[in-house]
């Protein structure tokens, strides 16, 4: 009797340890939606129908092993068939299930619908990085990692986010439906946001729905969750949630901001101008392939340094980095990136680490070819 | 007829009595089983998608 008490006391001690411990920073969030409250709650009271229908399942269980051992003389009972028992340990699992499938399902009723939401944006994800579009309102942006790479080669101590840090959060409004439009460039993402309960495949090709209302102000962070290549763990997600007087302001200026780059496109811009700007954006698209130095890592990616190729031809150079090249790890940036932006990275990659060609590309040449 | 439905009714459930199993192995036509099985495969499904229906408006 001794035995089965310490056995009994074991088991339970067990089933009520665990919830315990995940409780303390183990179990998932409760977030900071309504949606990921209810998904929340409803993981919590699966979890413990699940502990219950352990205790009681193994208790029996132990108990019999203990109670009936053959050394107290116990006999097996031979008999083949007892129906009413059969049913009942049939019925009771379908009851179980489906009481457990019916609130799930009002939950993932809410989740997929997105309808009559405020704001649109659209998630694009590319290898690796993330790219969002405010759409209708004229402002994008790339959200590339933060964190400085001496932290990822060791050379420096690792920071409070380290790896869970941009450059650019995504800004949403709280209080405000937010769709998200959510697909892919190259290979299939994942954009993961415990706190927001949200974890959606941005596919090539598709275009997947999410939505989120945000109660609370705050940063959120998250991560690629679909292994998408060498940097998949580079690409983190970064959420900054705004009262929405914040909001809106932070939007108009984001819209101003974009006018300014659009005019700056038509004047004439200084060789040092150009390759302040493009240092920073070879940073935080080109470094990651590429490397900081230009040195590359072939075979997949060629080194920029001293490559004579990019020296002699220009237009070449141009054509790489606007359209990519088909059958290689090399993205078009058409798209990503603006007539400044592309003119200040080819600038700078002609004129940094000794590939001196003096060469200024002036962004309306490059506005220019994208129209064609 | 009804026997038939009885002991299908009873292999989706998945429990049957012993005497009626054997019974249905000595007096049973296959032919019998295997109608009144996908009649009743395909009922289960449209109750299921009636369900489904109902629960997705
Ligand atoms: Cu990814």
């Amino acid at each position: 009797m001794r035995t089965l008490l310490v056995w009994m006391a074991g088991s339970l001690g067990l089933a009520l340890g665990v919830p315990l411990a995940m409780a303390n920073g183990w179990n998932m969030p409760v977030g900071v939606t309504d949606v990921s409250r209810e998904i929340h709650s409803l993981h919590m009271t699966i979890f413990w129908i699940c502990v219950i229908i352990g205790v009681v399942v193994f208790g029996v269980m132990f108990y019999s092993l203990f109670r009936f051992r053959r050394s107290k003389g116990a006999k097996s009972a031979h008999f083949h068939e007892n129906t009413t028992v059969e049913v009942i340990w049939t019925a009771v699992p379908l009851l179980i299930l489906v009481g457990m499938a019916v609130p799930a399902t009002a939950t993932l009723k809410k989740m997929y619908d997105a309808s009559d939401a405020e704001l649109d944006v659209m998630i694009i994800g590319q290898q690796w990085r993330w790219r969002y579009e405010y759409l209708g309102e004229d402002v994008a942006f790339t959200s590339n990692l933060g964190t400085p790479r001496d932290q990822i080669r060791g050379a420096e101590a690792r920071g409070e986010h380290y790896l869970l840090e941009v450059d650019e959060p995504l800004v949403l409004p709280i209080n405000r439906k937010v769709r998200f439009l959510m697909t892919s460039d190259d290979v299939i993402h994942s954009w993961w946001v415990p706190e927001l309960a949200v974890k959606q495949d941005t596919i090539p090709g598709f275009v997947n729905e999410n939505w989120v209302r945000i109660n609370e102000p705050g940063i959120y962070r998250g991560q690629c969750a679909e292994l998408c290549g060498m940097d998949h763990g580079f690409m983190p997600v970064v959420v900054h949630a705004m009262e929405e007087e914040d909001f809106d302001a932070w939007l108009a200026e984001r819209k101003e901001a974009a006018e300014q780059e659009a005019m700056g496109v038509d004047r004439e811009w200084e060789l040092a101008e150009l390759m302040e700007r493009g240092e920073g954006v070879y940073g935080s698209i080109c470094a990651s392939c590429h490397q900081a130095e230009g040195q590359g890592s072939p075979p997949a990616f060629p080194a920029l340094a001293g490559n004579q190729r990019l020296i002699d031809d220009l237009e070449w150079h141009l054509d790489t980095v606007i359209n990519g090249v088909s059958g290689t790890a090399m993205p078009a940036f058409r798209s990503t990136l603006n007539p400044v932006e592309i003119a200040a990275v080819v600038t700078w990659t002609r004129n940094a680490w000794g590939n001196d060609t003096g060469e200024a590309v002036q962004p309306a040449d490059v506005a220019e070819r994208l129209a064609q | 007829m009804w026997s038939v439905v009885k002991s299908v009714l009873a292999a989706f459930f998945g429990v049957q009595r012993e005497e009626r199993r054997r019974e249905d192995f000595e007096k049973g036509r296959p032919g019998a089983f295997i109608l009144v099985g996908i009649v009743m495969a395909l009922l289960l499904v449209g109750v299921v998608a009636l369900v489904a229906i109902q629960a997705a408006r």
